[in-house]
């Protein structure tokens, strides 16, 4: 693994770096693409992105650190961050939350065994009128329900089974 | 008339039983408060209270404490936090017992005993080391140093009960 | 100048000075800091300085201040407190810093930072000299409303490097550490990670905190958080005796404090417990290299020589001093006029004016100095930076050349101070043969939102003449920017070069001074890197690297080695030295050169006596006396005034002041240098020490005197001329070899670094940098060993791949274990199959 000399990659870094007068601009969308390519913001991927951009790797660590979108811990596949902000809380999203993990036997900020699920919550994401809901690797699932998400996930397992055999 | 008088005071103590003691054989109780020669705590756990941290050698008026510290490891572990006494030295020629270095003391780890006898024929003998000072551990405790499991004892300075 | 009204009061201040400082100035009004430090840019992080402002009325009409009823001017007081540190002054400025909102605020302040402060002051190594005590003390709130089981438990032992520990709980996020490390000595490897009350200081430097310049965050630290592994729980500081003293290493001659404590482990001997900063704002401001603050521990090693040694056949055995000085005078008076002294970079004067006099009383004038690498040091005498320079003034309009030095690895403090230079605004060029940091400075384009300009120049090894030589042709629009500056100034080194080329090189710098009129002025003129503590000082004295090419071709008689090592840096030593009738060395440690010696004798370093140094800027610096000696060592110059004595010549001198008061009055250079003049002191900017609130900080305020710079001819009114340059033929490899390219490591194996344990897993292991094509041609991945042969000699180290200019292969000194060429030199390099190091 790897994002430098990476085919996957090389067009979208590329691109990011001209986009910059200055190379060190460019690092906050090289996070994300190690993070995509990682799971998570790892430490080769702190390097490379420290190698892309020119800068110390502590200082790209700091910026990993600083924001929240950013993980600096691995995380499973499908990443769910869900909102139980005040708005969403009202619609059932801190019931819905405790049953999600519940449901997969997991804590709070923790991955299933299978590597597949890793839930969090999160404040507002912005979608109070569609609640519960919640961000799966940086996209909106709405208007959710337990049934909804059982059925999701066992669709998920399924793929994972698929690709596995 | 007042030889009589004279007299008859002598004559009533005659009868009175002494105030003086037969030293050593006999000794007055201590007041609770006397400060007498100095002991080195240790917690229950039998690890010591002093942390090496020189502040009654700060507070001494006698200039009469050493302390050198250093640095615990959880193989050799002397105190619950960091820092332990590596050398604790007490000169009692020099020492005016007046109290201060128990003040200071920020663990309670020095106080001041009842042990007043203190007679030396060598001005070495007067310089009291940490061994000679350190009192030995209660029942069944471990004495130190000690090997302790990592990560038991992770502060700096130990929770004091007494502090709350 | 403006004026500004602080507490009720008019004050003149400077237009455009920082609010802190001119209060500090003017006021005497010490206004609390944390994160604000007069060397850095101001962040107001802390709001410790937090203070009522306000600006007088103005009139838009008229432009005149309104009046109120009393004929006073109106104040429209700014409705929030402001920060100090951020404020600059402005004519009309109103400043309130006693009232009780100001109080009130700053007892906020102080509470909130000890919300989650472990309070464990008994066991810190700040406690005692800790700004967040003084300031807690000054405005402190006295309790707290926080209950303590609320405080942050984090961890208290975070090593960020090998030398620095960080205590997570007693930070208190000002950034000091990581301004100082970004602005500063622009190594950014500390940064913040996370935020609100998770934030923490990182490094993700590999190795951690790789700097040679960390130690200095541990003093600029307010708090506790930051603490060095080589004073850990070593002494309270109130216990601590300050003695003011010159960093040993480099030609920088750092002023140092060395506090020392009596300890058990040594006896009951004082020994230094850490090395401090000292304030000198002419020489190092208030930073030290972390050579200096952590290479202490060779003055008590247990390896170093303790008795005055004779040899008996194969062996050395010991001696008394009074037998020696017999014996030595013997040999001396059977050699006559056949004796010849080499003299070391870190000897003080007195010693080298007493070898000197020896030398002379005998009839020799053969005096040389080790490594006979670096020429030139009577140009640095002549048109050096003339008298009252101060790298600090080097800004704008200014430019600086560096050119055939590794100045990070050779003086690392001038490495930070020209990159500060360049920071102000300073043009930087840096020429060398291959890549060094700071050509990595003068390569950007801007730095820390703040545009900087420089340039590079690469050339052949060895041809650093040429370039210099022919500058104005070569380079003609670097020429005219140099040429052009109002001030300039040239640090020559002689990496890659022979003492031809050295010489040729600086003969070459100076020309280009002249030429341009930047000489005899302060801010102008030359230095070089020369190695140890006293090049200059040699010069001064008479000891030149000629005599010394003399005396290795022809060996005299009796030859004194004096604190130098030719048997450690020469491969060639064996071939001269054994020649040599009587070899005296006058040492620190046994080493090869005491291999060759009849008579070994064991001198003090320079924590056990009195001396001088002259630095590179040909600043005559005093240190004194901090511990006790080791053994019977003698100081060198008192061993030397025992021989004179036995020899005859003269009673020796009382003490070493007595020695600098005859040097004072015998050469010219050193008129006005005795010891009371050298201990002078002036106030500096910033006050640091003490019990001034003004800012934190554990640097030391100068007691010891600030030093006596040594005018240069030019200063004195001499015009001086541009001399012909012979350029040197260049050294080349011969067919199928490489050239070896010898260059300087700060942290090596010599005897004086060695016993400084701590800082070992940051020597390097011994090692040769290779071209990638020459790698490739030899068959040689990174970290083969091979085996490198050159003369006679062979040697063994690690390779590595770092673009070194084709066919050369830089080979540092003093990292192997053997003598590797000071000179660049023609060599073989095979890859070893069994890799077995030696």
């Amino acid at each position: 693994m790897a994002i430098i000399n990476n085919d996957k990659y090389t067009q979208r870094i590329n691109w990011h770096l001209s986009k910059y007068p200055d190379k060190r601009s460019a690092v906050m969308p090289l996070l994300y693409i190690a993070q995509e390519e990682y799971g998570w913001v790892s430490p080769e991927g702190i390097n490379e992105v420290a190698q892309l951009c020119d800068m110390d790797p502590t200082q790209v660590k700091s910026i990993a650190g600083f924001y929240t979108m950013y993980s600096e811990k691995p995380k499973g596949k499908y990443w769910l961050q869900v909102c139980n902000d005040l708005a969403c809380a009202l619609r059932g999203a801190d019931e819905f939350h405790h049953d999600l993990l519940h449901h997969l036997g997991i804590e709070e900020g923790g991955t299933t065994d299978d590597g597949l699920f890793t839930v969090e919550h999160v404040m507002c994401l912005a979608a109070c009128d569609k609640a519960p809901m919640l961000q799966c690797n940086f996209h909106f699932m709405e208007n959710l329900d337990m049934a909804k998400m059982k059925a999701w996930i066992e669709e998920k397992r399924a793929e994972l089974e698929k690709e596995n055999s | 008339m007042n030889i009589i008088k004279g007299f008859a005071t002598t004559f009533k103590h005659l009868l009175e039983e002494p105030v003086t003691l037969q030293y050593p054989e006999q000794m007055k109780p201590f007041n609770p408060r006397y400060k007498g020669r100095h002991h080195l705590r240790r917690y229950e756990n039998g690890l010591e209270k002093c942390i090496g941290c020189s502040l009654c050698a700060a507070a001494c008026p006698a200039d009469a404490i050493w302390v050198e510290a250093a640095e615990n490891t959880d193989e050799e572990r002397y105190s619950p936090g960091e820092r332990y006494a590596k050398t604790y030295e007490i000169n009692m020629l020099r020492c005016i017992f007046c109290g201060y270095c128990e003040d200071a003391c920020p663990t309670q780890a020095i106080e001041l005993g009842h042990e007043h006898q203190l007679s030396f024929t060598d001005r070495r003998d007067a310089i009291f080391t940490k061994e000679m000072l350190i009192d030995t551990p209660v029942g069944k405790a471990e004495g130190t140093p000690r090997q302790v499991e990592p990560g038991v004892y992770t502060r700096s300075i130990p929770d004091m009960p007494d502090a709350k | 100048m403006v004026k500004i009204v602080i507490d009720g009061k008019d004050y003149e201040v400077p237009a455009g000075a920082n609010l802190v400082d001119a209060a500090k100035n003017a006021a005497g009004n010490d206004i609390p800091v944390f994160c604000y430090h007069p060397k850095m840019e101001p962040v107001g992080m802390c709001r410790m300085c937090i203070v009522e402002l306000g600006m007088e009325e103005i009139d838009r009409e008229t432009k005149q201040p309104v009046l109120d009823d009393k004929g006073q001017p109106k104040v429209r007081w700014m409705p929030k407190l402001q920060t100090a540190c951020t404020q600059k002054v402005t004519p009309g400025m109103h400043v309130r810093t006693a009232t009780k909102l100001v109080e009130d605020a700053r007892q906020n302040v102080i509470e909130f930072l000890l919300t989650s402060h472990p309070l464990d002051c008994p066991i810190c190594d700040k406690g005692g000299e800790c700004p967040l005590q003084n300031l807690t003390m000054a405005h402190g709130p006295g309790g707290s409303r926080m209950v303590f089981n609320d405080k942050l438990k984090l961890d208290k032992h975070v090593p960020l490097g090998d030398l620095i520990y960080l205590d997570e709980e007693r930070c208190i996020q000002c950034a000091r550490c990581v301004r100082f490390q970004d602005e500063i000595v622009g190594d950014d490897v500390l940064a913040f990670h996370e935020r609100g009350r998770s934030l923490q200081i990182i490094t993700n430097s590999d190795p951690g905190f790789d700097t040679y310049f960390s130690g200095n965050t541990t003093d600029i630290c307010p708090v506790g958080a930051l603490t060095t592994a080589d004073f850990r729980f070593g002494a309270r500081p109130w216990e601590l005796t300050e003695v003011p003293s010159i960093c040993p290493h480099d030609a920088a001659g750092s002023n140092i404090s060395l506090s020392t404590r009596l300890d058990r482990d040594a006896g009951g001997k004082a020994v230094i417990k850490r090395v401090m900063p000292r304030q000198n704002e002419y020489v190092n401001e208030i930073w030290i290299s972390d050579k200096t603050r952590f290479g202490h521990h060779f003055t008590r090693s247990e390896d170093r020589l303790l008795h005055p040694m004779l040899r008996r056949g194969d062996t050395l055995a010991p001696t008394t001093w009074k037998d020696v000085f017999a014996r030595v005078a013997g040999d001396l008076k059977a050699a006559g006029s056949d004796v010849a002294v080499i003299a070391g970079g870190a000897i003080t004067n007195e010693d080298l004016w007493e070898l000197k006099q020896l030398a002379a009383g005998l009839g020799s004038e053969r005096l040389g100095t080790w490594t006979p690498t670096y020429g030139g040091a009577d140009l640095v005498a002549k048109v050096g930076v003339g008298k009252g320079t101060n790298l600090k003034d080097l800004g704008k309009g200014d430019a600086v050349l560096v050119i055939a030095s590794d100045l990070e690895e050779e003086v690392p403090m001038w490495r930070l101070r020209l990159k500060q230079a360049q920071d102000r605004g300073a043009y930087l060029v840096v020429a060398n043969a291959r890549h060094t940091r700071l050509e990595d400075f003068a390569t950007q384009k801007e730095r820390n939102g703040k545009p900087v300009s420089g340039a590079t120049i690469r050339y052949n090894v060895g041809e650093a003449a040429h370039v210099m030589h022919e500058l104005k042709t070569r380079y003609p629009e670097i020429a005219e920017k140099l040429a052009g500056a109002t001030n300039l100034v040239i640090v020559a080194g002689a990496e890659g070069l022979t003492l031809d080329g050295s010489k040729a090189l600086m003969q070459a710098a100076a020309n280009f001074l002249i030429s341009s009129g930047h000489v005899g002025k302060a801010n102008n003129g030359l230095m070089s890197p020369l190695p140890g503590a006293n090049g200059m000082g040699l010069h001064y004295m008479g000891f030149t690297p000629e005599n010394t090419q003399h005396i290795m071709a022809n060996p005299p008689k009796v030859l004194i080695v004096a604190q130098a090592e030719p048997g450690e840096d020469d491969p060639t030593a064996a071939a001269w030295l054994s020649k040599v009738e009587t070899v005296i060395t006058l040492s620190l440690f046994p080493d090869k050169t005491t291999h060759y010696a009849t008579y070994a004798l064991p001198i003090q370093s320079f924590a056990e006596r009195d001396g001088t140094f002259v630095n590179g800027e040909r600043r005559v610096q005093r240190f004194y006396t901090a511990q006790g000696p080791m053994g019977e060592a003698l100081p060198a110059w008192k061993i030397v005034a025992g021989m004179r004595e036995a020899l005859g010549q003269a009673k020796p001198k009382v003490s070493a002041a007595a020695v600098m008061l005859e040097i004072s009055n015998k050469v010219p250079a050193f008129a006005g240098c005795t010891y009371k003049d050298l201990a002078k002191v002036e106030k500096q900017f910033p006050d640091v020490g003490g019990a001034d609130l003004y800012y934190g900080g554990t640097a030391y305020d100068n007691k010891g005197g600030l030093g006596v710079q040594i005018a240069t001819s030019a200063d004195a009114g001499e015009t001086p001329a541009v001399a012909d340059v012979t350029l040197p033929a260049v050294p080349k490899a011969k067919d199928g070899e490489l050239l070896l390219l010898p260059t300087t490591r700060l942290y090596n194996r010599s005897h004086v670094f060695k016993p400084s344990v701590l800082v070992h897993p940051r020597v390097l292991l011994p090692y040769v940098e290779l071209n990638e094509a020459d790698a490739h041609k030899l068959g040689v991945q990174p970290g083969d060993v091979v085996e490198i042969a050159f003369g006679d000699d062979t040697v063994r180290v690690r390779a590595g791949i770092n673009g070194t200019p084709a066919g050369v292969a830089v080979l540092p000194r003093e990292l192997a274990d053997k003598a590797t060429p000071f000179l660049p030199t023609s060599g073989t390099i095979k890859k070893v199959t069994e890799p077995v190091l030696a």
